[in-house]
C-alpha cells in the first residue's frame, strides 16, 4: 500500500496520465478523422465497402506491438511512433461500423428521401449519418477505450504513459507499483468508457431514441 | 542479476494481457508456468531458472548436462524474480538455479548498498557463508563461472571515441550533451541512477527516455535516437565492436557473476551434481555468454540448440 501511494505521489505520474490521455484523445480523433470520411466514400459500393471491412478485419488481428517496433525505424524513439501506432489501433473499430451503419440504412427510408426531393448530400447528411449515428458511436467508444489499453504499450519505445509503472512493477516484481499503473490505467477505461456513451446517447437523434424505446417494449 | 528486461515475445504478450485486463476487469491476470517431463529411471533432479535469456541458457544447459549423467531432468525454467526462486528452492519445487552473487547479495541477504564488497571473492564469501547457515533449508552456491553480467552503461564506439569519454567520469562530465536512454526499473531502484549519480555527482543528463525494452534500447543507439544507454554486460548486443561499454572505474556495483544455488540435501544425495555443474559453468565466459545470448536474442535460435552446440563444442556432453 505504500509503494502504491509512493507511484501515485512521483513527480512523474501526473506527466503519465496526462500522457496518456493524450493518446486516447489524438489516436481517436485523428481515427475518426481517417476513417469516417472513408466510409462515407466506400459505403455506396459493395465491393468497396466489403474491401474496407476485411482491411479493418486484418488491421485488427495485427498485434499492437507489433505495429510499435515497425514504426520505430520511421518516427523514432517516444510519442509519435506511438500515437501512429496507436491511430492504426484505433481506425479498425470506426471504420467497421460506419461503413455498416450507413449501409444498414434501409432502401426505403432513401427512396422517399429521394422522393421528397433531397440531393446526394443531404440525404447523408440529414439521414443515413443520424440514423447510422448510434453504431458509429459505438464503433468510437471501442476504439477509445482499445486506445486507452494499448497505450501501454508505449512503454516500450519511450513513449511514456502509464504502462511505465505497469512494467516497472513486472521488472521489480512489485505488485503494487504494477497495480499503481493497471489501475490508473481501469479507471481511465471506465471513464472512457462512460464518456462516449453519454456522447452517443447525446448525438443519437431524439426519433431514433424514440424508436429504440418502442421497440425495446414491443409498442 | 536483477529482473533484467530482456523481455521475449511471451512477455511482450503477457503484459499487453496485462493491460487489456487492467483496462477491463480491474485485475491483472497471473500465468502459471511449468509443465514438466515425466521420466524412467536415474536421479531425479529438478532445474530453475528466472526469466530472462541468458537465465533460461544457463538453465538449459545445467538440464541438458545432467541428461547426459543419466539424471531425469525436470526443467522449471522461466519462473520468476529471485524472491519466487528462493521461495521455489525452500519449498522443494527445484533443487537448483543459477544466481549471481551480487544479486543474491543485495535482494536475498538483504544488505544495504553502502556495504557493496569491491572484489567478487569477497561477495561470494559473504553470499556463500550465508547459505550455507541457512537454519531451515541450508543451501550452497558453489564456484561462480569466470565471467560478470553487471550494468552496462553503453555508447556507439564511434561517439565514445569522437568525445574522448573512456570512464564514466568521463560521461558525467560531458552528459548535459547527452542524450541517456534508461529504464523504469534503473532509474527506481536504489542501486541504479541516483547510486549513479551519488558516484559521479557531475552526471546530468541533456534528456532522459525510458525505454522499456533492452533491444530497441540499442536500436536507438544504433539510429542515434540516444547517445548513452544502459544493458547487460554479457548481452549479444555487445559482441559487436561498434559498441563499447563504458568503463566503472569506482566500482559502485557490486560484482554480479553467476553461480547454482543447490539445496544442501539434495548435493548429499548427489556429489557428483558438484562436477556436473562446474563443468558447465568453467565452459564459460563473458565473450562466450554474449555470443550465446545472441543466437537467442538476435539469431531467434533455441534455446535448447544453443545450449546443446555449445557444450557439445566445450566437450562437457557428448554429442
Amino acid at each position: 500500500m505504500e509503494d502504491f501511494m509512493a507511484v501515485l505521489q512521483r513527480p512523474d505520474f501526473a506527466e503519465n496520465v496526462r500522457i496518456h490521455i493524450e493518446y486516447l484523445l489524438l489516436a481517436t480523433a485523428i481515427g475518426i478523422l481517417i476513417s469516417i470520411p472513408l466510409a462515407v466514400l466506400v459505403h455506396r459500393s459493395p465491393l468497396a465497402s466489403t474491401s474496407a471491412i476485411n482491411v479493418g478485419n486484418i488491421g485488427r488481428a495485427v498485434p499492437s506491438l507489433a505495429v510499435l517496433v515497425l514504426m520505430f525505424p520511421l518516427f523514432g524513439l517516444g510519442f509519435d511512433s506511438a500515437l501512429f501506432a496507436l491511430t492504426l489501433v484505433a481506425i479498425p473499430p470506426i471504420l467497421i461500423n460506419a461503413v455498416v451503419g450507413l449501409r444498414q440504412v434501409s432502401p426505403q427510408i432513401l427512396d422517399s428521401a429521394k422522393g421528397m426531393g433531397l440531393s446526394g448530400r443531404q440525404i447523408l447528411s440529414g439521414i443515413q449519418v443520424p440514423i447510422a449515428a448510434p453504431i458509429i458511436f459505438a464503433g468510437i467508444r471501442t476504439s477509445a477505450v482499445q486506445v486507452v489499453a494499448s497505450a501501454t504499450l508505449a512503454t516500450f519505445i519511450g513513449g511514456g504513459g502509464l504502462g511505465d509503472y505497469i512494467v516497472e512493477g513486472y521488472q521489480r516484481n512489485s505488485t503494487a507499483i504494477a497495480l499503481a499503473g493497471a489501475i490508473s490505467v481501469a479507471i481511465l477505461a471506465f471513464l472512457t468508457e462512460v464518456g462516449f456513451w453519454g456522447l452517443e446517447r447525446a448525438f443519437t437523434p431524439k426519433g431514433l431514441k424514440i424508436a429504440q424505446r418502442r421497440g425495446r417494449t414491443g409498442k | 542479476m536483477k529482473n533484467k528486461m530482456m523481455l521475449n515475445r511471451r512477455d511482450f504478450l503477457k503484459l499487453g494481457g496485462a493491460g487489456l485486463a487492467g483496462a477491463t476487469l480491474l485485475g491483472v491476470a497471473g500465468c502459471g508456468g511449468g509443465g514438466g517431463g515425466s521420466g524412467s529411471s536415474g536421479p531425479k533432479v529438478s532445474v530453475g531458472s528466472k526469466k530472462f535469456t541468458e537465465q533460461i541458457l544457463l538453465g538449459e544447459m545445467y538440464a541438458q548436462a545432467f541428461e547426459d549423467k543419466g539424471y531425469d531432468v525436470k526443467r522449471e525454467l522461466n519462473l520468476g524474480s529471485e524472491q519466487v526462486m528462493d521461495k521455489a528452492l525452500q519449498d522443494g519445487t527445484i533443487d537448483l538455479y543459477p544466481e549471481y552473487t551480487g544479486t543474491a547479495y543485495v535482494a536475498i541477504l538483504g544488505k544495504p548498498p553502502e556495504s557493496y564488497p569491491k572484489t567478487e571473492a569477497e561477495t561470494y564469501k559473504e553470499v556463500a557463508k550465508f547459505y550455507k547457515n541457512r537454519k531451515d533449508t541450508p543451501m550452497r552456491m558453489l564456484k561462480p563461472a569466470p565471467f560478470e553480467n553487471n550494468y552496462g552503461i553503453v555508447m556507439l564506439t564511434k561517439t565514445a571515441n569522437e568525445m574522448n569519454i573512456k570512464t564514466l567520469n568521463d560521461l558525467a562530465a560531458k552528459s548535459d550533451q547527452l542524450v541517456f536512454s534508461s529504464y523504469s526499473e534503473f532509474q527506481n531502484r536504489s542501486d541504479g541512477y541516483d547510486n549513479m549519480k551519488q558516484h559521479y555527482p557531475k552526471l546530468d543528463f541533456k534528456e532522459i527516455k525510458i525505454v522499456n525494452d533492452l533491444g530497441i534500447r540499442y536500436k536507438a543507439l544504433a539510429e542515434n535516437e540516444a547517445d548513452v544507454g544502459i544493458g547487460f554486460t554479457t548481452d549479444g548486443q555487445l559482441a559487436s565492436p561498434k559498441l563499447k561499454v563504458i568503463k566503472d572505474t569506482k566500482v559502485i556495483w557490486p560484482k554480479y557473476y553467476p553461480a547454482p544455488v543447490v539445496l544442501q540435501s539434495f548435493l548429499d544425495k548427489n556429489p557428483d551434481a558438484v562436477k556436473i555443474l562446474n563443468s558447465v559453468d568453467q565452459s564459460l565466459n563473458a565473450d562466450t555468454m554474449r555470443k550465446l545470448n545472441g543466437q537467442v536474442d538476435l539469431e531467434q535460435r533455441d534455446y535448447e540448440d544453443v545450449a546443446r552446440d555449445h557444450l557439445e563444442q566445450a566437450g562437457v556432453i557428448q554429442g
